[in-house]
């Protein structure tokens, strides 16, 4: 790790005095205490944002159906798409899916979020997103790791880097089913950052939600305990015996943390200390009336239980002090029967959605809890069959919380919905404003590698000011 | 990829001490200078991220990436008025006199740069910029200040220095090492005791813990192997090409899989793997390893089983990560050349050469024309690493077949002819499904389908034999005069890369990286310009990779021997001499004992590249046994260890860790595997069902064999060699980050392989009679030591507190005593002096 944080050797004056302004700067964010490598960094600056919820839609929703309203669209049904060529050019396909002003701020919000509409004064909509490639995998990658040429470190990685957590009970990067598709692991590694900022992944299994080696079915925790205490003897002989040692004082103590969160993730996990009326509120189902069949499936067999369960969790952790937690709904790559699926997708995560809004709201956590949701593009205006392709050049995502502002729709695309045109927000600019709105600056958030000082938005993102409140 | 404004400073920072500042007169050349050392870099680092025509929104209007922008400037005005300091607001923006004009925002920059842009605007504001925005222009790297970088000057013989402490050293290595600890009035700590010692040796050289006897012959009361021995005992082991290779597979960024975003299996990449074991273990020369690797399949041999192995090496090329469903061919095919130049220079030359792809190199002395000069070779190299089309993977290619004379491993189990029948019934059955009907959809999806049935049966020959294939690379063929060319190579489905280039020749350079700009002029193939006399000689006949591999592995380069000698000084001593392993480079560290790098460079060349043989003089340094303690005034004075004042402790690599637990409760698999799981699994992408077996096998408990020969599928790291720091073998890592997080914790006191090895080692135990001898077993088991008398009394309090607590929990007495000793045994593989090496 020494190696990464080197100083470079300066030379001169005047410009070697701006180098090294701006190492020294460097070597302040990457001097931390190597035994709390999660303890609480100060940001660069103040914010209102303490911790991140993404709602993450894997496969690229509709934004024309859901969150951009384009009645030209409507209006030009079935016309060739502007710029189709050829024997079968693509032809354009309005909504078959109602749009309605809501909320006093009147943003437009489709039929098929009835209950996220309900919120729509707590929501900053971004309908001009853009991302470069109209591939999954790329995509995904780039909206996780900011580029997909190369393995880099996770957004949430880079938060818990700079940040820290408040809770060092508990991992600060938490991520609830991941897809293993479309660069998998990938997309919460730490990369080259140390790899304690790793996301750590929960998966719902059989219905319920698992970390790895967390329990131990044959010893009792007094048992490991009394197991654990002679474990710390020697380690403490250890130590004395090389007259004093960081290292092995770091590992001590990583031991009683790791002995902590058996005691205090397995609870987290236990959504069964919520309130019948909290569960309801998150359109989880009571299980195992008749069988316990479908109870855990995956969102897209529909029920709001599976989706649910995963963003009810996502504000116990974030409630215990989680820096970054991460939701995935898989399934929103709608090629086809699009009327269908695409309703059952969204119907699947609406009202989990809301409840997570309302409840967050109702424990004044909204106020510094950033909930962003989107996937990694959208979809194509034009039919493909009876459903819509993918469309990178133009799409939506929001935000609600933390230091966002509300009820306001920033960026248009154009009147088919196919470009961004107006407050445009590539993906770089969405990390910058992410990073932004939790107190850090995206230029000076840089951890050196491979010879240089790498940042989540490489060389480029500018912070989206208009949306901040 | 590079950080712009980063970068820039880094440059000048070298820059600056070798600049002559130009006099701020009219002088134009001068004038033109200074704006490119003084003004254009804080333009670039500061300015350009809102203000230039490669944004979005251009903040202000104001554009400072052109001459014209900046004159004309934004929606207030002239930025710069030559000649006019007073008029120009730039300056004014800088120098935050105004309130609501303070640029950059948030920082207001030294008062040596303004003054630098008053001056520059006083002369006349010399600006070379022509027309539209230029942000990517090419910071110019003066090539003479590059040529004096000590990396890229060829190792001097240095003198062997005196020292005051005449009686220390016991080589040269000391001599160095010591004279440098004086100057700064610094004293090496004490010799290590043999028992610690015997168990770094045994753990450095063959990765696995000293066995009870060893310790006995080695650092009893009568020693029976002296330290020479031992040394040749461990270098002779076969184990010792299983512990080294695992360091080249980590720069090798070694997986059997793409990666990436589809992730399909390398079936054949454990080939590769054994040929790295084997190398190691024959101390294949490491100027001829290179050769190997980069062109083995043009380095002539009538021996059939040395064509294969040269086959099998040049796996190198082709096993890095790959985007499989890139859509345009072009476009992959310049992502797997540059991948191909990312490894190449950075495992051989230690300094990073893609960067180059789209502008000249911001650090290093390497221009665009450079890589494009690698690149042309490379383009000229077909890259074979299998795999199928299917769904969302169109970029497959075919396996190297190897000599049908050569001897070589199966990898998987014969096809049965029951099997055979069954898998052609399968595609049958999908055929008719196809024409049955089924729209476009369900058509593409059969199509998959019965591509990985094909693939599967493509992998044996007629009478169920496995075909022997590699990953590896050939060169293209030459294209053919006028009139043959249309029949050299049909353009077949599945086969080859489509729209790249189709025969050997040269590259152009690709305007920024963009596949889609290239330029007209093409860059003859070759290598480094900074790092050659002259020019490769490369005929039209050949892509260039072996005159390339002869330039790599040569005495002539500066770089070779110096990074891979700096690469075994890491793995033995902690810390490079360069300390910045992945970095010869400008922007790198230069070494802590320059002279002592080239005596151990020069030595290596001259004892014929032999790894055992360097590996031999280092561990019978005094250095490489001092002892591990500390002691305040060094480590105050020197808290780094850089001038080795001490062995540095450290955790076992997560290979390491693994596998003593194995060797020390006795159920290690000795006996290497053939093939890996992987290859079993065949082509198709990782997460398919028929396929899960490999994946299974990665976490798999009850395998036994050496961590080296564990399935390494990209983006699932085996647990247990995950959360201790294994390389990601997505990324070339020349160094490990040695992390302490509580995940490993939970591995250690939780997971079942653990357990398992804890029940085998008091199994052992129980064993043992007298049972008052188990505890001192355990400890020289796990320790390579008996424990101190601090530490017995802890066992034995624990031994009884553990059996009150099973007692308490009801436990039956039989089963009491193996809980007791088990859960011993496994607190014993979480101390730190398991898990350390000392």
């Amino acid at each position: 790790m020494l190696t990464r944080r080197s100083l470079l050797q300066l030379g001169g004056s005047g410009f070697g005095y701006l180098a090294f302004a701006a190492l020294a700067h460097q070597q302040a964010a990457q001097a931390r205490d190597p035994k709390r490598p999660l303890a609480p960094q100060a940001s660069h600056f103040p914010a209102k944002a303490k911790r991140v919820i993404f709602l993450c839609m894997e496969g690229g929703p509709s934004h024309v159906d859901t969150l951009d309203y384009k009645p030209a669209l409507a209006a030009n049904d079935g016309e060739p798409a502007p710029g189709a060529r050829g024997f079968r050019p693509a032809r354009l396909m309005g909504s078959h899916f109602a749009f309605e002003r809501r909320g006093a701020s009147g943003l437009w919000i489709s039929e098929l979020f009835p209950e996220l509409a309900r919120h729509a004064d707590k929501l900053c909509l971004l309908n001009g997103m853009h991302t470069d490639r109209p591939n999954h995998a790329q995509a995904y990658l780039q909206m996780h790791c900011g580029i997909f040429q190369f393995p880099r470190p996770s957004l949430g990685a880079w938060l818990l880097y700079g940040l820290g957590t408040d809770n060092e009970n508990l991992p600060g990067f938490i991520t609830i089913n991941p897809p293993s598709r479309n660069g998998g692991a990938a997309n919460y590694a730490a990369s080259f950052l140390p790899a304690v900022y790793q996301g750590t992944r929960i998966q719902q299994r059989s219905g319920s939600e698992t970390v790895s080696n967390l329990t131990n079915r044959r010893r009792s925790r007094d048992a490991q305990r009394v197991q654990l205490d002679f474990a710390q003897e020697l380690n403490r002989a250890s130590a004395a015996a090389l007259g004093g040692s960081p290292e092995i004082e770091g590992l001590i103590s990583s031991y009683e943390l790791a002995f902590r969160m058996q005691g205090e993730m397995p609870s987290l996990l236990d959504l069964g200390n919520e309130t019948a009326a909290t569960r309801r509120l998150y359109g989880i189902e009571e299980q195992e009336r008749g069988g316990n069949r479908f109870s855990g499936g995956f969102g897209s067999s529909g029920g709001t239980t599976s989706f649910g369960r995963q963003c009810l969790l996502a504000r116990r952790l974030v409630e215990a002090g989680v820096r970054f937690v991460e939701v995935t709904s898989a399934g929103w790559d709608h090629h086809r029967n699009l009327d269908e699926s695409l309703r059952t997708s969204c119907s699947a995560v609406d009202r989990p959605i809301a409840g997570l809004l309302t409840d967050l709201h109702q424990r004044d956590m909204l106020k510094d809890t950033l909930v962003l949701w989107g996937g990694e593009f959208g979809r194509s205006p034009y039919a493909q069959g009876d459903g819509r392709d993918h469309n990178a050049k133009g799409f939506s995502m929001w935000m609600a919380g933390g230091g966002v502002k509300a009820g306001v729709t920033h960026g248009k695309t154009d009147d088919f919905g196919y470009k961004a045109i107006e407050g445009r927000v590539h993906m770089h600019d969405w990390h910058a404003t992410i990073l932004h709105l939790l107190g850090l600056d995206h230029e000076q958030l840089t951890y050196r590698y491979a010879g240089r000082e790498m940042r989540l938005t490489d060389v480029k993102g500018n912070v989206i000011k208009a949306i901040i409140a | 990829m590079c950080n712009h404004s980063q970068s820039v400073l880094v440059v000048l920072t070298w820059l600056t001490p070798c600049l002559s500042i130009a006099a701020a007169d009219d002088n134009n050349a001068d004038g033109l200078a200074f704006f490119e050392k003084r003004i254009r870099p804080v333009l670039v680092s500061e300015c350009y991220s809102c203000h230039s025509t490669e944004q979005n929104e251009i903040e202000g209007g104001l554009a400072l990436d052109s001459r014209a922008g900046m004159r004309r400037g934004g929606d207030r005005g002239a930025a710069v008025v030559p000649g006019n300091v007073r008029q120009s607001l730039l300056v004014q923006a800088m120098r935050h006199a105004d309130d609501d004009l303070q640029m950059p925002p948030d920082k207001k920059l030294p008062a040596e740069v303004i003054e630098d842009f008053e001056k520059w605007i006083a002369m006349g504001a010399p600006d070379p910029r022509d027309g539209a925005a230029v942000v990517e222009d090419a910071y110019r790297v003066d090539p003479e200040a590059a040529r004096n970088h000590w990396a890229f000057q060829l190792p001097q013989q240095p003198a062997v220095p005196d020292v005051e402490r005449a009686d220390w050293p016991q080589s040269d290595v000391d001599r160095f090492v010591l004279a440098a600890l004086e100057s700064q009035t610094l004293r090496p700590v004490g010799d290590a005791d043999p028992r610690t010692l015997l168990r770094r040796l045994t753990f450095d050289l063959i990765g696995l813990p000293p066995s009870g006897e060893q310790v006995e012959a080695f650092a009893g009361d009568r020693p029976t192997e002296t330290l020479a021995e031992a040394i040749d005992r461990l270098l002779n082991s076969p184990h010792f090409g299983e512990k080294w290779a695992r360091h080249w597979l980590d720069v090798a960024r070694y997986a059997e899989s793409t990666g990436k975003t589809v992730n399909f299996y390398y079936p054949q990449a454990w080939r590769y793997r054994d040929y790295v074991i084997a190398a190691f273990n024959a101390d294949k020369p490491y100027d001829e390893f290179i050769r190997e690797q980069l062109a083995g399949d043009l380095m002539h041999t009538d021996d059939p089983n040395l064509a294969a192995e040269r086959l099998i090496a040049t796996g190198f090329l082709a096993l890095g990560p790959k985007t499989l469903n890139e859509r345009s061919g072009l476009k992959y095919e310049l992502d797997v050349v540059d991948e191909q130049i990312d490894v190449t220079s950075q495992a051989f030359l230690g300094i990073t050469v893609a960067c180059a792809r789209c502008h000249d190199h911001k650090f290093d002395p390497i221009p665009q024309t450079d890589y494009y000069a690698l690149a042309g070779i490379f383009r000229s190299t077909e890259t074979h690493y299998g795999t199928v089309r299917y769904i969302n993977a169109q970029r497959a290619t075919r396996l190297i077949r190897l000599p049908a004379e050569a001897h070589l491993a199966a990898g998987t189990a014969r096809l049965g002819e029951r099997e055979r029948e069954q898998i052609e019934r399968q595609i049958d059955r999908v055929r008719q499904s196809i024409r049955a009907g089924g729209d476009g959809l369900q058509r593409f999806f059969a199509m998959g389908r019965i591509a990985l049935l094909q693939a599967r049966l493509d992998a044996y020959t007629d009478d169920g034999e496995p075909k022997r294939l590699a990953m590896g690379v050939t060169d293209k063929p030459q294209q053919a005069g006028f009139g043959r060319r249309f029949n050299v190579r049909p353009r077949r489905f599945g086969d080859y890369t489509f729209d790249g280039m189709r025969f050997i020749g040269d590259s152009p350079v690709f305007v920024r990286g963009e596949h889609d700009q290239p330029s007209s002029q093409l860059v003859p193939r070759g290598t480094l310009e900074i790092l050659t006399a002259e020019p490769l000689q490369i005929s039209d006949t050949s892509s260039g990779r072996l005159e390339l591999a002869n330039w790599i592995a040569s005495r002539r380069n500066p770089l070779t021997a110096r990074v891979m000698v700096n690469r075994i000084w890491l793995q033995l001593f902690g810390s490079g001499l360069v300390r910045t392993t992945d970095d010869f480079g400008l922007a790198g560290r230069p070494p802590t004992h320059p002279e002592l790098l080239d005596h151990l460079a020069l030595r290596f060349m001259n004892d014929g590249w032999s790894i055992k043989r360097l590996v031999r003089y280092l561990v019978t340094s005094r250095t490489y046994r001092l002892a591990t303690t500390s002691r305040s005034d060094a480590l105050e004075a020197d808290p780094t260890n850089e001038y080795l004042w001490r062995m540095q402790p450290r955790r076992l690599d997560a290979e390491c860790l693994r596998d003593a637990m194995l060797a020390v409760s006795a159920t290690l698999e000795t006996t290497p595997p053939v093939g890996s799981a992987v290859a079993g699994a065949g082509e198709g992408p990782v997460s398919s069902f028929s396929r899960r077996s490999a994946l299974r096998a990665v976490n798999d408990p009850q395998n036994a064999h050496r961590s080296i020969y564990l399935p390494v599928i990209r983006d699932n790291l085996p647990e247990a060699l995950g959360l201790f720091d294994a390389a990601d073998p997505s990324l070339i890592a020349t160094s490990r980050e040695q992390t302490t997080v509580p995940s490993q914790g939970l591995f250690l006191l939780n997971n079942g392989f653990v357990m398992r090895a804890a029940d085998a080692l008091a199994n052992e135990l129980l064993a043992i009679q007298p049972s008052t001898d188990r505890i001192n077993a355990a400890f020289v088991r796990c320790y390579s030591r008996p424990p101190t008398s601090r530490e017995r009394s802890a066992a034995e309090v624990f031994l009884q507190a553990y059996d009150r607590q099973q007692a308490a929990e009801n436990a039956s007495a039989a089963r009491r005593q193996r809980e007791v000793w088990s859960a011993f045994c496994q607190a014993l593989f979480a101390s730190a002096d398991f898990q350390y090496r000392k």
